[in-house]
């Protein structure tokens, strides 16, 4: 068996039991801890102890004196037909955080919205989602929210505000200057309708898009080559190779969730095809993609050009085609070999790029032109039409604003004031425009230097229309009453344009008008509006038929190969685009690969490391700009520090206060185009040391064979290689209590580990439906995070170079649960259909269960998580509790908790079913996690039914359980991974 | 031991003061806006009228005896004085006068018929009900007894316990013993009872923002459960049904059998202001317990009057069953199971013994019905 193992120390010193945190949490401070809410006292007297004692004592006899509080039952005065008190009612819409789309269905309980799921109707996710979108719902009742007009720092009526802005525009547009809608790429096109109007009424409007994490290179290239603006879709499900250079297209790359599932859908093998794709991924960091990747070639960031240029000429030669005048590189890149599997799959390959060089996109578009893959693996007929910002339209933005020629600027979903390149020279060409407005729903840096702010609704509160692609459409329909006093941005821009219209009214007559004629499904109107909205998504046969007429114009490549330190600015899979950095969830969510939370921290090579003399927490200075801790990072590429971004927000809210460091002074210029590394970096070591919130070292499971792995030329040789153990588990099994048999259901869950990427989109979409806790970065350094489902990440090979694998671990239910023969109180037990069952009331919190449980899935409510001021996320506030799920009981502080398999779940199915009179059908059911799952790794259901898929996925050779010779026959079943090498 | 003392004169202190404050509950808040002011010995007079204390010629007026000033224990389908009170506080004297000598109700015409009472007095209970309006409801008094039984008990304990090791005033043998023992019995069933209770409130009957009677819908008039908590049927709530509901009947039956036209009134009163009716929930579970209607009146077919008494009986909703664990899941081992539902066709060892004739009903623990995960998630 291959060595597994998780950081640096243990493959060095074997598993680590991170023995100063265990003295730390000696239990004598916990008594008193417990007893008062205070976590961190640190010496309790006998004498303290008395005093908490009869304090409790005492308060017991009062409590029995005291009254039930009334409780009210206030019915509605009229109640809508549509609306049942005390059941969920689901509403198709759309996520858009300006950065990410996803069509979601709202789950509305009572009046609120406490759940979006994927919406299963659209078929480029089938009910994907990403643990931003699961995430999102938070952002609805965030306390930070703007919740009025503001004029001047101050709160105004709208009116006011919009007879003064109406004056200060007039005037702008009498003086001949330009007013500006800075913004994060409209494909709306009701929005762009109403900008289309608000254009006619002030003829000196410019739109200028902005994204946060530019994607101009790409965007221009590609109009360069087509002539119209949109990029070509790559589809992912046709690709037999992908060559992959830095693009995190899993992670957060143009539409993550869409490529997922594509990617997967080739990822998935089956006996007797033994067919998957084969990902060859360059890249600097570890990205979530380059993790799932096949082979991982490390390169440094400058030298990606040279790399691709040098591909190119290599392929071009075997084609004839002219080549490109570039020094041969240096190095294993193992390009020869690549070209050849390139050129063995002509049309039906796909070469990517993430960078934002505009050179790197020719040579892409030119090597994707070369292999006949425009029209094949790239979908030229409905391109996407999310990014369409463009640098040098900022660039020469900021030129005129200093100049004096922009009089007004309008903030949508734009905050360049934090994430421009040069947010000073911003700033300071700010003070010449003299009308500044914000778009904006939510505090951010470049709210402080608008004269007004007029907020925006939240999306889920909002109308919206989207065409993320040429002729697919996705509708946004409100789900809850605004909470504030909001205005949809598009109300405000017909308001001062002299429309006076409602949004909702306007947007639909803007269907009515354009996009009903674009179909021939429904011959009225009305009909079509009520379906579209309730299947929230709409393709038409619209297509845009892009023609890459013009390939390159790049001759000859220049580059000095430095030796220098590089650094590398990256995405963060969790906090993404900064909209989501004061959502304590996506805080705590660890890293895919890091397994951080709550931080951004300076990624380093284990070699790098040891040469700089660093350790994972030294605090380095980088270019005397910024201080940032380190850490270790197997897999980066030597010589590469990778930073995140969209970390160290100033004004967003109290949540992303002190979190990380702001990385956007070192995003550069280059070439009309903005950079996103930079190279000849100083770095020094300050001395100080700080600890990183990681999950990392929690959790072992002690060196067994937990994650299985075998190869496709074995796997097709042998369908149990690489899972040879479980069948000698399965043949020695025995055990010592009677088998149990489950007259009805018999729940399980599988999990496909070739499937399973690891985004952590699962983790989130269980703490939303499951009231899961925040705990602050103090606590996750505690080892006390309450997460109930973890992703397990291990690396395999060598430090410098390892293989990463995947692995959610959640409570294995097993059938011969140890955890439930240690309990004194029988607080956890097993049911008649399965589960194992936890009753939180039951509970006194001895902890047996934990000690006893080999998976270490269960968690401890070690202090009160809800309505604790020391403790200020969502459950300790009024708003924020309007998110939790009436369904589930908020844990009280020393009780244990853990996945129930989202019973709640399982039993609103099962009723609806015997309120409808049928049975119950194989899919119905889908614990929260199986349902958000963007890549379908995870099947639910029941194992008593034979023509279940679940039965089927038990059944597979690859199935195996988590050290299943315990004999503790777990529930959960994982599907050995298969590698393409 | 100082300290000790000192807690203990804390929490009795504490004890003390719960008690007082706790039982106030403020079901009908009077209203603050300002009411014209009016001569103390026009209030006086009002109010001696109000109470029957002013024969007139022919008989003697007691408004009291059926609008009740002040809280009482019964139910009184009338209009307390303090409801006549905040309704006309803002109405003229013209108004309240054609309301009480020409009234439109049938009920209310029988027993006003024989009014005799001239426009001075109606002025002046005028007054004595602004006044009352202007004061609002009186704090409920506590209900000491049970209390004060268990401080007096725990103080003779002391006391008894005090003399027997220290004092020695006592000189009779036995006699602390005794107190002891006495004291101590009735002081742990004080708590073991009240322990018990916890969180349990069988017989509850609290005042409803509407005086609704039960008896006359469900009973004398038949009406089904279902239709007004229709939402039973398809929620886990069963539901209070919404004002356009009571509106369905009331559109037409707007003088009521027991308390005439004024309760009735608050329904259009709510519709037409738009302003919410405050139920108070008789019936409470625990936030931990997950219960579900749908599934027993739908699916189990249970009859309401299972757990809620005979409901149809009731003029003002009592909780009848204590909702306590133990009877719930006593419940659950005892009931049949609809088996014929066809979702319970997985269930096919319980059929085929139901079919083979060893068991006679499938009940609701035979199908994990007792399950802790059944009811707490």
């Amino acid at each position: 068996m291959e060595k597994y193992w998780r950081s640096i120390d243990e493959i060095e010193n074997g598993p680590v039991q991170d023995k100063k945190n265990l003295e730390e949490e000696s239990h004598n401070n916990e008594v008193i801890g417990l007893l008062e809410g205070i976590p961190f006292k640190t010496s309790a007297s006998r004498r303290d102890f008395l005093k908490v004692m009869s304090y409790s004592v005492a308060s017991a006899a009062l409590l029995s004196a005291c009254q039930k509080p009334i409780q009210h039952a206030i019915p509605f005065l009229i109640q809508p037909s549509d609306i049942v008190p005390g059941k969920a009612s689901h509403y198709a819409s759309t996520f858009i955080d300006g950065n990410e789309f996803c069509p979601i269905v709202v789950k509305v309980r009572d009046g609120r919205p406490i759940k979006l799921e994927g919406n299963e109707l659209y078929k480029y996710t089938r009910g994907g989602t990403s643990a931003r979108v699961q995430a999102s719902i938070l952002s609805l009742y965030d306390n930070a929210r703007i919740k009025n007009p503001k004029g001047k720092n101050k709160a105004i009526q709208w009116i006011d505000a919009d007879k003064e802005i109406v004056a200060g525009l007039e005037k702008i547009n009498r003086n001949g200057q330009d007013i500006v809608l800075l913004t994060s790429t409209i494909f709306s096109p009701s929005t762009l309708k109403t900008i289309e109007d608000f254009k006619s009424h002030y003829p000196h409007t410019k739109v200028v898009n902005y994204d946060v994490v530019s994607y101009s290179g790409m965007a221009d290239a590609y109009k360069e080559a087509t002539g119209k603006t949109g990029i070509p879709y790559p589809l992912f499900n046709k690709a037999d190779v992908i060559v992959n250079f830095g693009a995190d297209f899993l992670g957060t790359w143009l539409l993550p969730t869409e490529f997922t599932l594509a990617y997967v859908s080739k990822r998935k093998v089956e006996k007797g095809t033994y067919k998957m794709s084969r990902h060859i991924q360059f890249e600097s960091n570890l990205s979530l993609t380059g993790s799932n990747a096949d082979e991982r070639i490390q390169i440094k960031p400058s030298e990606e050009l040279i790399i691709l240029a040098n591909l190119y000429n290599l392929i071009a030669s075997k084609q004839g085609a002219e080549l490109l005048s570039v020094a041969p590189i240096t190095g294993d890149f193992k390009l020869e070999k690549i070209s050849n599997e390139l050129l063995g799959n002509r049309g039906k390959s796909l070469v990517l790029s993430g960078s934002n060089d505009i050179s790197i996109q020719k040579i892409i578009i030119a090597i994707n032109g070369l292999l006949n893959n425009y029209g094949h693996t790239f979908d030229l007929e409905k391109p996407i039409l999310i990014k369409q910002g463009s640098d040098k339209e900022m660039f020469e933005l900021v030129d005129n604003m200093n100049t004096g020629k922009v009089g007004a600027i309008f903030f949508n979903n734009a905050n360049p004031c934090h994430d421009y390149y040069a947010s000073g020279e911003f700033i300071k060409a700010l003070e010449k425009v003299d009308l500044k407005i914000s778009f904006s729903g939510f505090p951010d840096e470049t709210m402080p230097y608008c004269d007004f702010v007029c907020p925006d609704h939240h999306f889920l509160e909002s109308w919206n229309d989207f065409e993320p692609r040429t002729g697919i459409y996705s509708i946004s329909q409100p789900c809850i009453h605004h909470l504030f006093d909001t205005r949809p941005m598009q109300e405000s821009l017909l308001t001062w344009a002299d429309k006076p219209v409602k949004w909702d009214e306007y947007m639909k007559s803007h269907w009515e008008k354009v996009i009903y004629s674009k179909q021939n499904g429904k011959s009225d109107f009305e009909s079509f509006w009520i379906e579209t909205l309730q299947n929230g998504t709409l393709e038409t046969t619209e297509s845009e038929k892009l023609t890459i007429s013009k390939v390159s114009d790049i001759k000859e490549i220049k580059i000095d190969n430095s030796k220098s330190i590089e650094l590398q600015l990256v995405v963060p899979i969790a906090i993404a685009s900064g909209f989501h950095s004061n959502n304590p969830w996506l805080q705590e969510l660890p890293d895919p690969i890091s397994r951080v939370t709550w931080d951004n921290y300076a990624s380093v090579s284990p070699k790098f490391a040891t040469e700089k003399n660093l350790k994972t927490g030294d605090v380095i200075m980088v270019d005397n700009k910024i201080e940032i801790p380190v850490l270790v990072q197997p897999g980066q590429t030597y010589g590469v520090i990778s930073v995140a971004l969209n970390y160290g927000r100033i004004k967003v809210g109290k949540v992303a206060e002190d979190v990380g460091v702001n990385m956007y002074p070192f995003v550069n210029k280059q070439n009309n185009n903005l950079q996103y590394f930079q190279a000849d970096i100083s770095i020094h070591k300050t001395g100080k040391t700080v600890t990183l919130a990681q999950t990392q070292t929690h959790h072992t499971m002690e060196g067994r064979e937990i994650v299985r792995e075998t190869t496709l030329t074995k796997y097709a040789d042998k369908p149990t290689s690489g899972n040879e153990a479980h069948e000698e588990f399965e043949k020695t099994h025995q055990t010592l209590y009677p088998e149990r048999k489950y007259d009805s259901f018999h729940w399980g869950l599988g999990i496909d580990l070739n499937a399973c990427i690891g985004c952590g989109a699962c983790t989130i979409a269980c703490q939303v439906e499951n009231n899961v806790a925040v705990v602050g970065k103090e606590q996750v350094t505690k080892r006390r995070i309450m997460h109930w489902i973890r992703v397990d990440r291990y690396y395999t090979g060598p430090p410098e170079k390892p293989s990463v694998l995947f692995q959610p671990v959640m409570c294995q239910h097993c059938d011969n649960a140890p955890c439930e023969n240690v309990c004194p109180v029988a607080a956890t037990t097993h049911s008649n259909e399965g589960l194992n069952q936890m009753t939180y009331n039951r509970c006194l919190g001895t902890r047996y269960c934990i000690n006893n449980c080999p998976y270490k899935v269960r968690r401890f409510n070690w202090l009160k998580f809800a309505d604790n001021p020391k403790f200020d996320f969502n459950q300790n506030s009024q708003l924020g509790k309007m998110v939790l799920n009436p369904d589930v009981v908020v844990r009280e502080r020393g009780v244990v908790e853990k996945c129930t398999f989202c019973v709640q779940r399982i039993q609103d199915k099962k009723l609806t079913a015997k309120l409808e009179n049928r049975t119950l059908k194989d899919g119905e059911v889908q614990p929260a996690c199986v349902q958000s799952c963007p890549a379908e790794a995870m099947t639910f259901g029941d194992l008593n039914d034979q023509h279940s898929n679940i039965f089927k996925v038990y059944a597979n050779e690859r199935n195996y359980h988590l050290l299943e010779e315990l004999h503790t026959l777990p529930k959960v079943g994982y599907l050995t991974k298969v590698r393409n090498t | 031991m100082k300290f000790r003392v000192a807690f203990l004169c804390f929490s009795l202190l504490l004890f003390i003061t719960n008690v007082v404050y706790s039982e106030t509950d403020s079901l009908l808040k009077a209203s603050s806006k300002k009411i014209t002011e009016n001569s103390p010995s026009d209030i006086r007079t009002g109010e001696r009228i109000f109470h029957g204390f002013v024969p007139s010629a022919t008989k003697t007026i007691n408004c009291a005896s059926c609008h009740n000033v002040g809280r009482i224990d019964t139910l009184n389908w009338s209009p307390s004085a303090l409801d006549l009170a905040l309704k006309y506080a803002k109405k003229d004297l013209a108004t309240f006068k054609s309301a009480i000598m020409q009234p439109t109700g049938n009920l209310m015409s029988q027993i006003h018929e024989n009014l005799e009472l001239n426009d001075e007095q109606i002025r002046q209970i005028k007054s004595y009900l602004t006044e009352l309006a202007k004061k609002g409801e009186e704090p409920a008094k506590p209900l000491l007894t049970n209390r004060i039984i268990f401080i007096l008990l725990i103080l003779l304990f002391l006391l008894a316990f005090i003399d027997f090791a220290i004092t020695h005033k006592v000189k009779i043998a036995g006699v602390h013993l005794i107190v002891l023992l006495v004291t101590a019995i009735f002081i742990t069933k004080y708590i073991v009872t009240s322990a018990i209770g916890l969180g349990r409130s069988q017989n509850y009957q609290p005042d409803q923002p509407i005086k609704f009677s039960h008896k006359v819908h469900a009973g004398q008039n038949q009406t089904s459960c279902l239709y007004c908590h229709f939402n039973a049927e398809q929620s886990k709530a069963a539901g209070i049904p919404p004002a356009n509901v009571c509106a369905n009947c009331h559109v037409i039956v707007k003088d009521g059998s027991r308390s005439g036209k004024f309760e009735i009134a608050k329904i259009y009163q709510a519709l037409d202001n738009n302003k919410r009716i405050e139920w108070i929930k008789v019936h409470n579970l625990p936030d931990h317990v997950y219960f579900n209607h749908a599934q027993h009146v739908v699916t189990g077919k249970i009859d309401c009057k299972q757990c809620h008494g005979d409901v149809a009986s009731m003029d003002q909703v009592v909780q009848v069953k204590d909702l306590s664990m133990g009877w719930c899941v006593n419940c659950h081992r005892e009931t049949g199971v609809q088996f014929a539902n066809k979702f319970y066709g997985k269930y096919e060892q319980l059929h085929k013994d139901l079919n083979d004739g060893k068991i006679d009903k499938v009940t609701v623990e035979k199908i994990g019905g007792t399950d802790c995960m059944k009811c707490h998630y």
